[in-house]
């Protein structure tokens, strides 16, 4: 089990972290979410001994994380980092080579890897030639190529098509099958939710939420009730405040006690109901309640829309 | 799956990798190839134009001559010839008329007119053919006179060819002086441009390791000071390489110029590249320093501005105190670890440095380039991850006594 317990780290006047813990077992996705600035680099970077912090231990299976025990660990910095010039091939192989596997070991694990991440084609490519989701297919086989336990990838789906995050989606899911523990972060909260059998949120260097992410939903007091109509009909239940644009789709957001089956049931009477739903909000929804916010400001929604700072 | 090496041969192992993708790296781009061409081209060009526009000195000296010549004037200027490394061939003529003409038609570098006792020369007198010609005559002469007064030949050539006298300094030591210096200048030259370069190489790959993020990848397999290690290495294999093609370069060169090339250079050679490898060690390490301190390439010259200042000045000093290396402040100087590369080989080849001394700075060379090391993987680790605006010299040490 990675264990992550108390995490502080301030930089100047700013605490980056503040008592940040999490913990991760063999076999388990941990999503660590956030926006931009929340603390997730910087815990990940202590995870990887790559910063000194102020106060907090970070251990796997009761070990800290010393040079030994981090050579089973994969690491995905956020800042994509290779050489430009290097070919595919060579790069993998270099950090098998690292990671101290012998030669014969070091290019298997790289072939293997190539041609599960569907890179068998670009092996004699430099890295600057590739496509930037190609480029983080490299990246990420750099990180799994060790057969590591620990798995920390910063932002993993950032910047992929939906295609490429499915694919990625898959190998993850495989690696974990196999026993990893799998921290992977995001500032799409609700992105990689159904990846994550856990969810760590983080604000302000903060952890503000954790937990099962269906249990988190659903705890929520609110519900969306979501009503699609098949011709455009004015409908106007009493004591529901309904918001719609074209009399087609109505939304309303409602407690999670709401009598949902009789609201449909009301709908129905008024006209052909194409579609409905009632639901409890997005992760996304559920974190900024959880920080007392309704909406995330302009700032933070800038941060969360643009890809994390190079 | 990673074997089960231990730490120390996993260290051997990362190290190698390291070094090995570097010399990969600089060899197979153009910049080497291409540096190492032109230094090459240089260096041999220079051994070409003194042979073609040397001053004669290997050119073959023609004396022309009319009689009458004393006995053994030909074999006596072939050896006089030979004291100063030079071949005569002497050319008769029938009258002097014909040998003059000879003269002043570049036939001939000088003709002796037997029977008016005359050198001629066409413009200037050439004071070496002059002494030879001189000598040679002087003692053809001698020998004639010796003949005439009923000496034997045997008799004559004992006379004639007294033991010698061997030239030596007042320290007892031979005529090397004048090849310590060659070589010793020669080779602060090759060493002040080889770490220039490679100094460079070092400092340039730190800061794109930096600049392109590839360093927390890195330092999250392997310590900063494995890195460090590697890339120093892989960089000095290169650099050794580049400077032993110009060293043979050199040598061929002196070869083709005609310049005798003394035995001594092959014992000298084997101490330079022990020096040159000290010296190389202590300054790419400082320039890794440099580079650990800025994130930017743009950033890296000022960075390193107070090493490429000692470089040049430790190179300058050679001038300065390399003639003299007997003096107290060449004695000190040349044991100070930036200095001792340069300074040192020089006073080993001129004789004047003790055992103790060369042993002191290479030491002292040996334990600062090792505390550089060190200090340089600290600071690496410690700014590794603050990006932009370059750190200090002065905010390095800072940040290594908190951590």
């Amino acid at each position: 089990m990675l264990l992550v317990d108390g995490l502080t780290k301030r930089y100047g006047s700013l605490l980056a972290l503040d008592d940040v813990g999490l913990r991760v077992e063999r076999g388990q996705i941990v999503g660590f979410l956030g926006p931009n600035g929340a603390g997730k680099t910087t815990t990940m970077r202590a995870i990887m001994q790559l910063i000194t912090l102020d106060r907090g231990v970070v251990t796997w299976d009761g070990n800290p994380i010393d040079h030994e025990v981090r050579q089973r660990f994969g690491y995905m910095p956020a800042e994509r980092g290779m050489y430009p010039r290097m070919k595919v091939r060579d790069h993998l192989v270099y950090y098998a080579k690292l990671s101290g596997y012998r030669d014969a070991a070091a290019a298997r694990s790289a072939d293997e890897w190539l041609e599960r991440l569907d890179l068998s084609d670009r092996r004699g490519d430099t890295v600057q030639s590739l496509s930037s989701g190609n480029q983080q297919r490299v990246q990420l086989a750099l990180a799994l190529l060790n057969e590591p336990d620990v798995l920390v990838l910063d932002e993993p789906f950032s910047g992929l098509d939906p295609i490429a995050v499915e694919m990625l989606g898959d190998v993850l899911r495989e690696e974990v099958a196999r026993g990893t523990a799998l921290l992977l972060s995001s500032h799409q909260l609700d992105l990689v939710a159904d990846v994550c059998s856990a969810v760590v949120i983080v604000d302000h260097g903060r952890v503000v939420l954790r937990g099962d992410v269906a249990e988190l939903r659903s705890a929520s007091t609110t519900r969306y009730l979501d009503v699609e109509f098949a011709t455009p009909t004015d409908w106007a239940p009493d004591g529901v405040a309904l918001t719609t644009d074209d009399k087609r789709r109505y939304r309303a957001i409602v407690d999670r006690t709401t009598d949902a089956g009789s609201l449909i049931a009301a709908a129905h009477a008024r006209g052909e109901v194409v579609a409905y739903s009632f639901a409890p909000p997005d992760l996304s929804e559920v974190f900024l309640s959880a920080v007392g916010r309704d909406k995330l400001d302009v700032a933070e929604r800038n941060r969360i829309d643009s890809p994390p700072d190079a | 799956m990673p074997d089960d090496r231990n730490d120390s041969m996993r260290t051997t192992h990362v190290v190698r990798m390291i070094a090995r993708r570097e010399i990969y790296e600089r060899l197979r781009g153009k910049t080497f190839t291409v540096l190492t061409g032109i230094l090459v081209f240089i260096i041999l060009a220079i051994g070409v134009i003194n042979r073609v526009a040397g001053d004669g000195g290997a050119e073959t000296i023609l004396v022309g001559a009319t009689a009458p010549i004393p006995i053994g004037f030909e074999s006596a200027i072939a050896q006089t010839g030979a004291l100063v490394d030079r071949t005569v061939a002497v050319r008769p003529y029938g009258d002097a008329e014909s040998a003059r003409r000879a003269v002043d038609d570049g036939d001939v570098d000088v003709a002796i007119i037997g029977s008016e006792r005359q050198m001629v020369f066409s413009g200037e007198i050439d004071d070496d053919v002059r002494t030879i010609v001189q000598q040679a005559w002087t003692a053809a002469e001698i020998r004639q006179g010796l003949v005439d007064a009923g000496l034997s030949p045997a008799q004559v050539s004992t006379v004639l060819s007294p033991p010698g006298l061997d030239a030596v300094t007042v320290d007892g030591d031979s005529d090397n002086m004048g090849l310590a210096v060659l070589t010793g200048t020669l080779t602060a030259i090759l060493l002040f441009i080889s770490l220039q370069t490679f100094g460079n190489y070092v400092l340039v790959g730190v800061v794109e390791e930096k600049s392109t993020a590839v360093i927390e990848l890195l330092l999250a397999r392997v310590r900063a000071d494995q890195l460090l290690a590697g890339k120093v290495i892989g960089i000095g294999v290169v650099a050794l390489l580049q400077f032993v093609l110009a060293t043979l370069a050199g040598l061929v060169s002196l070869a083709i110029s005609g310049t005798h090339v003394p035995g001594e250079i092959w014992s000298t050679l084997p101490v330079t590249i022990v020096w040159f490898l000290g010296g190389y060690a202590l300054y790419s390490t400082l320039f890794a320093l440099a580079g650990s301190l800025v994130s930017r390439q743009e950033d890296a010259p000022g960075a390193a501005a107070p090493i490429m200042t000692a470089l040049v000045g430790a190179y300058l000093l050679v001038f300065v105190f390399g003639y003299v290396p007997e003096s107290g402040a060449s004695r000190i100087l040349s044991i100070i670890p930036p200095i001792a590369p340069f300074l040192m080989p020089m006073r080993m080849a001129a004789g004047a440095a003790s055992v103790a001394e060369i042993v002191a700075a290479m030491v002292l060379l040996l334990a600062t380039t090792f505390a550089v090391w060190k200090l340089a993987g600290k600071v690496y680790e410690q700014v590794l991850l603050r990006r932009g605006s370059r750190i200090a010299w002065r905010d390095a040490l800072a940040l290594l006594r908190r951590a």
